[in-house]
């Protein structure tokens, strides 16, 4: 079945002093009003000129607080971050996984960086507190293979998440992301036992609401990094149009 | 699940009719309502069913979770003899169980019918289904209308 185009906000970059500038594009697809949806992060790092993007410490991702994540019915089990660390994703229980995405990272190697695909796997983590926590497995292969477990916890109104020092090699400075792109929802698989069988089904998704705010949806990401710098980029969601001025 | 019950007081009930118009009455409530899911609005669900208990009837709730475990309801029972609007707040626990529980205090504010100066307050208990969005809540205080 053929998803309607996602609907897309891109915005301009803000960046506080010398600090990396950064962009940020969301998407909403499909975008139907209070209808199920998947919602997509893509964030750019750009350093100054002739230097290297310094490693992130946070990255708080922002969207309006009535959207329906934590009603999506995605995450009903949850993975053992130390698990999912040792293991990789298949230690994980299919109904736990919410997500996925992918990151470009750079690698110093002697005067060269070194860009690096990533692959990000996201899942529903055990709750200390109440709030859905997730563990987002990220994993490299070339030049450097690595597995790293980052954590990120569901506030209303936010997708917080923690990022871990990641250590280059000896004497050079520290991994650091470029790009980030990540996905909540999607072609996800679950299960159910129905009359004593297991039934793949795929979960509902986020719930759009009913109305959308004037001027759109407005999401945002803050950065921060371990050198303390911080920097900020919004993105804007338009309404859908209304269903009676669809075409096709 | 929850037992029988029986109204703690029922002071109009031995009244003349023309002072029970004017007269308070004070019940004991445990109802319990199987809940389907009909629609959502972002983070609000709405939810529909049967209640049974101390007064039977439909019920419908508007239960907001936006990631917060501080979770909220705006509940309307519809009985034989009028609505009883009601707002509960409460805790949701284990958010990532595919059935996590819920609890928290229920306060009672009007109505229509009889119920139109209903007053009261009490616990809200509840099973929030992750899968169908159906829930199972469970109410006990006391009424006064």
């Amino acid at each position: 079945m053929a998803l309607a185009a996602p609907a897309q906000g891109h915005n301009a970059r803000a960046a506080a002093g010398g600090a990396p500038r950064a962009s940020l594009a969301a998407t909403f697809a499909p975008e139907r009003l209070g209808a199920p949806t998947t919602v997509t992060f893509a964030l750019n790092i750009d350093p100054p000129p002739e230097t290297a993007p310094p490693p992130l410490s946070q990255i708080d991702f922002s969207y309006p607080g009535n959207l329906g994540f934590a009603t999506s019915g995605l995450g009903l089990a949850a993975c053992d971050p130390l698990e999912l660390q040792a293991v990789g994703g298949q230690a994980c229980p299919a109904n736990s996984r919410m997500g996925g995405g992918t990151a470009t990272v750079e690698v110093s190697f002697g005067a060269e960086l070194i860009q690096e695909h990533v692959v990000l796997e996201l899942f529903a983590a055990p709750s200390p507190d109440g709030y859905v926590h997730l563990a987002i497995l990220a994993r490299g292969a070339e030049p450097v293979e690595a597995r790293i477990v980052i954590t990120a916890v569901l506030l209303p109104g936010h997708l917080q998440i923690d990022v871990p020092v990641v250590a280059g090699l000896p004497g050079a400075p520290d991994v650091a992301i470029k790009q980030i792109r990540a996905t909540l929802g999607g072609a996800l698989t679950y299960y159910e036992q129905v009359h004593g069988h297991l039934v793949a089904y795929r979960p509902r998704g986020i719930g759009l609401p009913d109305s959308c705010p004037r001027g759109g949806w407005r999401l945002g990401a803050a950065l921060a990094f371990q050198n303390g710098e911080q920097s900020q980029a919004g993105a804007v969601i338009a309404c859908p149009q209304r269903r009676g001025r669809r075409r096709g | 699940m929850l037992c029988a019950w029986a109204p703690a007081l029922a002071s109009a009930a031995s009244l003349p009719p023309a002072n029970r118009a004017h007269s308070a009455t004070t019940l004991s409530v445990r109802d319990e309502g199987n809940l389907r899911f009909v629609r959502s609005s972002g983070s609000t669900l709405i939810d529909e069913g049967h209640a049974t208990g101390t007064i039977p009837g439909n019920v419908r709730i508007h239960f907001l979770y936006n990631g917060n475990p501080n979770v909220s309801a705006q509940i309307t029972i519809y009985g034989a003899h009028g609505t009883i609007q009601g707002h509960a707040s409460g805790r949701l626990s284990s958010p990532t169980s595919p059935n996590p529980s819920f609890s928290g205090t229920l306060s009672i504010a009007g109505g229509s019918g009889r119920y139109s100066h209903a007053r009261g307050g009490g616990k809200l208990y509840g099973v929030f289904h992750r899968r169908s969005y159906g829930m199972v809540v469970q109410t006990e205080g006391t009424l006064h209308y």
